[in-house]
């Protein structure tokens, strides 16, 4: 039973986990929050961890991508007062991606493992089911 | 959640965040731990916290290190790796702040000598050549300097690259001599070889060892001396003209009579008779560094009389030259003295006057206007007050274009403007005199701003002209600035 509900239908992967849960007990909520300034590595990061936990059949919610933060700096672009008025405008740009678990922490740093690339951040929030 | 206002109950923590950082002191950058980031009591028996555990634990020195550093002494092993690494031993653990090199970085920071690399140039008086064609003939007695200037000169080329030249041979005799050199005293120069020469000359082939001295003994007959002189003295060492020297000078500071080689034999060295001429001189003159400080008289003395003990006779003398000067000085009659009076003329007196001078300023710097009698001085503030005129009379006069209250403003004696201000100080104060007591308040009001207005609008055209002719102001200043004096101010 466990078997064909892997093999037909992702979605089920709840039914699967509840299984067995009697040999990996602690099941808890893993929140994984990334963050970076840049949209490329972000992504490529999110994709290896997305495939990581589905490989392990894993219950996860995609990434989410939160709303992009920019960051302003306006600066006058003269060093002194004089001149035309012509003003600098500096933007950062911060994305964000959350993506849901549920698992055992163990197979979470497992996963967390992969090479991750440089300027993305990763956060772990581990709660109770 | 919205539902909950602001500062409502807050919520069970029962969460952890972990953040992923690389381990310090880490080579590889995927080396990474996962490190709490709150303080909530929630634990996660499987995640970070095991992790720290293992990091200590692998690291051999710091299992115990770590956790008894702060108390007792470091344990041996740990104590013997920071004694290794040349790190002192005072009870702290060093090894907590070591970096493993990355391995790329170590391979990276061999030294690999560059082939493209241009050694150092040569510096501009030197001029290299390559004389590896020069044949090098037999030493026969005839050292003609001029042959042997042609030879070499016309086998020589010059050389434009310079390289280093590393001969194998050589370069695995400078390998191997870092190594093996420190045991093989054998092979090496014992400290007293020149003893050693010089004593085993005497019996042995003198030609040959007389050479060889020859060129120590420059450097090291200074040296020499520190030996014990009751060995033999060099006599069969060709004396030159150095060592003459030498004798003579010894002999004028110790007094000894040292007669035994007299024998002025020229060596090899010929210097020429200037240097000869200077050396004697230098000699003659005695310079030389003593035991005690002597002055320059001292040294004159002592040509005549070489005892240390004038030292006592000299105080004595001059205590003696003292008395007896203050003797004349009681004896002498006024008479006899000349006194001779300096008086200084100034001369400058004679030319100059009170008169003629009138400043030391110059009209370079400075403008000095046309001197005229004081003018009356003019105040800033009125005379009349406000709260004065109130009382005396309850109407503000306004003149002009600009609709100022005239009695207000600084003084200004023009007989011209005098005589306008009084009739029309009569026609107004008719007009005025009607509503005076009820409008007062108004009309003040309506005064003040109108005054503003006026202001306001003096104020914006002044900007506008300023701004319209900026450029221009600018330029003038630039021209004022050379020429005119510093205080002017344009812009």
């Amino acid at each position: 039973m466990a078997a064909a509900d892997v093999a037909y239908a992702p979605p089920m992967k709840s039914g699967k986990a509840g299984f067995e849960a009697g040999l990996m007990d602690p099941q808890h909520r893993i929140r994984i929050t990334l963050s970076s300034r840049s949209v490329k590595n972000l992504e490529k990061v999110c994709g290896d961890l997305v495939k990581g936990a589905k490989g392990k059949d894993l219950k996860i919610k995609g990434p989410i991508r939160m709303p992009t933060k920019v960051l302003h700096i306006t600066t006058r672009k003269s060093p002194c007062g004089e001149g035309t008025n012509t003003w600098d405008r500096f933007e950062m740009r911060i994305h964000k991606r959350v993506i849901d678990l549920i698992s055992t922490p163990d197979v979470v740093k497992q996963i967390t493992s992969i090479t991750i690339e440089p300027g993305v951040e990763v956060e772990v929030t581990i709660s109770d089911p | 959640m919205g539902g909950r206002g602001g500062g409502g109950g807050r919520k069970a923590r029962n969460f952890a965040t972990f953040r992923l950082f690389p381990r310090a002191g880490a080579a590889d950058p995927n080396d990474r731990v996962f490190v709490r980031v709150d303080n909530n009591d929630y634990t996660v028996p499987g995640f970070a916290d095991e992790d720290s555990f293992d990091s200590s634990l692998s690291d051999p020195s710091a299992g115990d290190g770590n956790f008894h550093s702060a108390s007792g002494p470091l344990p041996e092993h740990v104590r013997r790796e920071i004694l290794e690494l040349g790190l002192p031993d005072d009870g702290y653990n060093y090894l907590s702040h070591l970096r493993e090199l990355r391995p790329a970085a170590a391979a990276a920071s061999s030294f690999v000598p560059s082939s493209t690399a241009r050694p150092e140039p040569l510096p501009l008086d030197v001029k290299a050549y390559d004389a590896s064609r020069v044949r090098v003939g037999p030493s026969d007695g005839e050292l003609d300097e001029g042959k042997t200037m042609c030879k070499v000169a016309a086998k020589t080329a010059p050389v434009r690259r310079i390289e280093k030249a590393v001969d194998p041979d050589v370069a695995r005799l400078l390998d191997e001599s870092d190594v093996s050199h420190v045991g093989s005293e054998d092979e090496g120069l014992e400290e007293d070889f020149v003893i050693i020469a010089n004593r085993a000359e005497g019996e042995e082939l003198e030609e040959e060892d007389i050479e060889e001295m020859e060129e120590w003994n420059g450097v090291l007959s200074d040296v020499e001396e520190e030996f014990d002189f009751e060995e033999d003295e060099p006599k069969p060492r060709v004396r030159r003209l150095l060592d003459e020297q030498f004798d003579l000078l010894a002999l004028e500071e110790y007094g000894d009579s040292d007669d035994d080689d007299r024998v002025v034999k020229d060596g090899e060295y010929e210097l020429p008779s200037e240097a000869i001429d200077e050396l004697k001189l230098f000699q003659s003159q005695n310079v030389c560094v003593d035991e005690e400080y002597r002055t320059p008289a001292d040294f004159v003395r002592q040509k005549q009389d070489s005892s240390t003990a004038d030292d006592v006779d000299e105080s004595a003398r001059v205590i003696k030259k003292c008395a007896e000067y203050a003797e004349r000085y009681l004896n002498e009659s006024a008479e006899e003295e000349v006194v001779v009076l300096v008086s200084e003329s100034s001369e400058e007196s004679e030319i100059w006057d009170c008169e003629t001078i009138v400043s030391t300023f110059s009209n370079l710097d400075n403008h000095p206007g046309k001197i005229e009698t004081p003018g009356i001085p003019r105040k800033r503030l009125p005379r009349v007050f406000p709260g004065e005129t109130t009382t005396t009379n309850d109407i503000i006069k306004l003149h002009g274009k600009e609709k100022l209250p005239v009695e207000y403003l600084p003084q200004r004696r023009r007989n011209g403007e005098k005589k306008k201000v009084k009739p029309v100080e009569a026609s107004v104060t008719d007009k005025f005199k009607k509503g005076a007591e009820n409008e007062t308040k108004e009309e003040k009001k309506a005064r003040k701003a109108a005054v503003k207005e006026e202001k306001k609008e003096a104020r914006k055209a002044k900007k506008e002209l300023k701004g319209l002719y900026k450029s221009e102001t600018q330029k003038a200043q630039k021209v004022a600035a050379v020429t005119g004096p510093s205080s002017i101010r344009l812009i």
